[in-house]
């Protein structure tokens, strides 16, 4: 659980617990959800805490009960959310949907597990398409951050709340097995972004006004035009705005690797490793997953020779690194199907195969 | 001097035309709710959660706020609603397959659960927007475009009773069965839908009315036979009354 | 400087909290620290463990092929994990309950009657704690007294009332001066 400590600020905190303790920080109001391995901590912890401060907590019927309710108190104004994991996040696909065209201020934590189907509670990556592809159905994205360190659980859930609000749309917080489960130091700064005024839409009662509607039904197929327009205008101020990535010795590097979530800090050593056999290799991780950062690996792929994503799955951002980087350099794979992510020495070995 | 008799409720939205089929129940139900509304004078702080079928687009008819729900989600959607703002008048208006078939799980666990929030339901026996299939509420041997030789048993099992299941949750404090086939019966469902209002503002928990209704398009009748339809074939499963009512059983539940 | 320690043992011998301790104890030195579990679908019975790096820099791997430190409380994990083990790294076993065996001879063994000492102590569940003690003073990491400061963080309110007799098991673990084989 949390220890606080006297020395400093810090204290040793598990991935699950950082998260839920930095939604209650950033004023999460509302918290629905329906427990599934490994992130039942985040419903427990809340259970408790939520109650203390006398804020909502339901303990839904299913997940696909849980994001609804998040839409209700989302389409209030409220700071609300859920967590879950990969075969459940499944069962939230059609709500999300819904709420991104809702325009909904929606937070949702999904800590992966192995798939497809029930598979197993253990790590993997295996929902990168679910989570920045859309999922539900028609044309949208989700908000994508992807932490990997427990520290990184913290800023990252302040942040999801943050750009949920500011641009009203949907914001995922993609963790894995590895991290919900891991103790890391933390600190748990003061939430830091300003609060986003929503009276212009938010649902309060049509007191001395006409009812609002927040809606996704569009039967006039003009309106769908001039709304998905308008939806597509905001990834692209949000692309412009907010993506964010972490890169160390790309400027000579001869490969670069790219990975995310915690599997990037194995890949981290093995950029090291690389180093001191004398292979120039650069790092390269993605902490907005969507918006991608596709722009900056294109101009990479003009200085690079190869590129390689590490994943733990069959090969899922490899897709959007190809596209990115639209066949300037050859881009390959080192993956994992599921489970911790590979060692670096073991990464180490796969990129002297590759080179 | 004249005396105004009849008007457009506060609560529907000016110049409101009505969507429905002619003769369809759905008008009068949304009107009486519109009448509660304001009788109780509580338009200011309504939030509805809509739902999917013929009811999708209430909000179009009713002035209030107004939040969209995923088919079968309405009660999901309007447990966050009151979650996140108890000070609401929070309520959904829902069809039988929304309610009782893709959204049983959410409906009935909205009613366990006791959420403060109020609920109608229209039972027409039968999915009115795609075009009259089979729903769970549909008849023995009544035939729809997807059972058409009649509802058997073979192939499709019973017609569930909702007010019945709905009086069965603890956290339900008001659940009754009303039907718009007569002018008596249409005072009597206004009476329901206000006292099912009335329990949410009191803070005892789940109201509930099921609303018999007409659908005389896919029944293919006119709108009187249809009303006779109601009368003759539906009260002998559907049988109007009120299930459950806390604050005439003397039993009391606690305030939220 | 970088070292990563696994305690493995029975679900139900403390080796999570143990670990834990272990994990905010390094973090009051000021250590970089990364503490996770070895996770399956079992709840009580199976074989459990941890792994905790502590690194003066940012830690390097959240799965590491090789251990600095193992510390087996029983058999089957002595089994498991002897192979992970680098070379001129230290395996710390439970001698109540596995079997004194040196089959690989580029690591150092110490062997402790764990499970006995804490009987012996008074309550068989310091056996983790006991095993913490022993495994600070082997690894030269951390000190006696960020370990006792951290057992007061980490102790449930609940465990409060344990706080002493874990204290002194940490001690009995610590000056229990066996040197490994070897070394």
């Amino acid at each position: 659980m949390v220890t606080e400590t006297l020395s400093n600020k810090k204290v040793l905190t598990k991935g699950n617990y950082a998260i839920a303790q930095a939604a209650i920080n950033a004023g999460c109001e509302c918290y629905f959800g329906y427990p599934i391995t490994p992130q039942s901590e985040i419903g427990e912890f809340m259970s408790g805490k939520m109650q203390e401060l006398n804020r909502a907590y339901v303990s839904a019927e299913s997940e696909l009960a849980a994001m609804n309710m998040v839409i209700g108190a989302c389409s209030t104004g409220a700071k609300a959310m859920t967590s879950s994991s990969s075969c459940a996040v499944s069962l939230m696909q059609e709500a999300l949907s819904y709420a991104t065209s809702d325009e909904l201020p929606v937070v949702l934590i999904s800590v992966m597990r192995g798939g497809p189907g029930l598979g197993n509670i253990y790590p993997s990556q295996g929902d990168y398409f679910q989570a920045t592809k859309g999922g539900g159905n028609g044309d949208y994205h989700l908000i994508v951050l992807a932490p990997s360190t427990v520290q990184e659980c913290v800023d990252l859930t302040y942040k999801a709340f943050y750009l949920a609000h500011k641009y009203r749309n949907p914001t995922m917080l993609l963790a894995d097995g590895l991290l919900g489960q891991m103790m890391e130091p933390v600190e748990f700064k003061e939430y830091p972004y300003p609060e986003i005024d929503n009276s212009s839409w938010a649902l309060t009662g049509a007191k001395g006004r006409d009812g609002r509607i927040i809606r996704s039904y569009a039967p006039l197929a003009d309106n769908q035009c001039v709304f998905l327009e308008k939806l597509f205008e905001k990834y692209r101020t949000i692309e412009k705005n907010e993506t964010e990535w972490e890169e160390i010795g790309t400027e000579d590097a001869d490969v670069i690797l790219i990975s995310f979530g915690s599997t990037s800090r194995n890949v981290k050593t093995a950029m090291k490793l690389c180093r001191e056999k004398g292979i120039k290799a650069g790092f390269f991780r993605p902490v907005t997953l969507f918006p991608f950062p596709s722009a900056r690996l294109n101009e990479l792929a003009s200085k690079t020779k190869k590129m390689i994503s590490v994943e733990v799955n069959m090969g899922q951002m490899i897709n959007d690194i190809r596209l990115a980087v639209n066949g300037k350099v050859p881009v390959e794979l080192i993956h994992k199907p599921v489970g911790a992510p590979p060692a670096p020495e073991e990464i180490l070995e796969k990129i002297e195969e590759l080179i | 001097m004249t005396v105004q008799v009849f008007k457009i409720p506060d609560s529907f939205k000016k110049d409101v035309k009505f969507s429905f089929c002619p003769g369809c129940d759905h008008g009068v139900a949304v009107r009486l709710v519109a009448e509660v509304l304001d009788e109780l004078k509580i338009r200011e702080k309504t939030i509805l959660a809509a739902s999917i079928g013929c009811s999708v687009t209430l909000y179009d008819f009713l002035n209030v706020d107004s939040i969209e729900a995923p088919h079968g989600r309405a009660l999901a959607e309007a447990t966050g609603v009151k979650r996140a703002r108890p000070d609401k008048f929070v309520f959904t208006y829902q069809g039988d397959g929304d309610f009782a078939s893709i959204g049983l799980a959410e409906s009935l666990h909205a009613a366990l659960r006791g959420e403060n929030v109020s609920a109608i339901c229209i039972n027409n026996t039968t999915y009115g927007m795609t075009g009259g299939q089979l729903g769970p509420t549909t008849l023995l041997g009544q035939v729809t475009t997807t059972s058409p030789t009649g509802r058997n048993l073979e192939y499709y099992g019973y017609p569930i009773k909702i007010a019945e299941h709905v009086a069965l949750c603890d956290g339900t404090a008001y659940s009754a069965r009303v039907s718009l086939d007569s002018v008596a019966n249409i005072r009597k469902a206004k009476q329901a839908i206000k006292k099912a209002f009335e329990v949410q503002l009191q803070g005892l928990g789940f109201g509930f009315v099921e609303i018999l209704s007409t659908c005389p398009t896919n029944w293919k009748m006119t709108p009187s036979k249809a009303h006779e339809r109601v009368r003759d074939e539906m009260m002998k499963t559907f049988v109007p009354g009120v299930y459950k009512d806390v604050t005439s059983d003397g039993l009391t539940r606690r305030m939220r | 400087m970088e070292k990563n320690f696994i305690i493995a043992g029975f679900g139900g011998q403390g080796v999570l909290l143990a670990g834990e301790v272990l994990a905010t104890a390094f973090m009051l030195a000021g250590k970089k620290v990364t503490w996770y579990p070895s996770y399956g679908a079992e709840m009580r019975g199976g074989t459990v463990n941890c792994e905790v790096v502590a690194s003066d820099e940012e830690v390097s791997a959240v799965n590491k092929l090789n251990t600095d430190f193992i510390v087996a409380l029983n058999q089957a994990s002595f089994e498991k994990f002897l192979k992970k083990i680098k070379k001129g790294g230290v395996m710390i076993a439970n001698s109540s309950l596995v079997k004194e065996l040196k089959n690989r001879t580029d690591i150092n063994y110490l062997f402790a009657p764990i499970t006995k000492l804490a009987e012996d102590l008074g309550n068989i569940k310091m056996a983790n704690i006991l095993a913490l003690g022993i495994l600070a003073k082997a690894s030269k990491m951390v000190s006696l007294e960020h370990l006792i400061d951290a057992l007061d963080r980490v102790l449930p309110p609940h465990r409060k009332n344990l706080l002493p007799l874990n204290i002194k098991a940490l001690k009995i673990g610590y000056e229990y001066d066996l040197l490994p084989a070897g070394a």
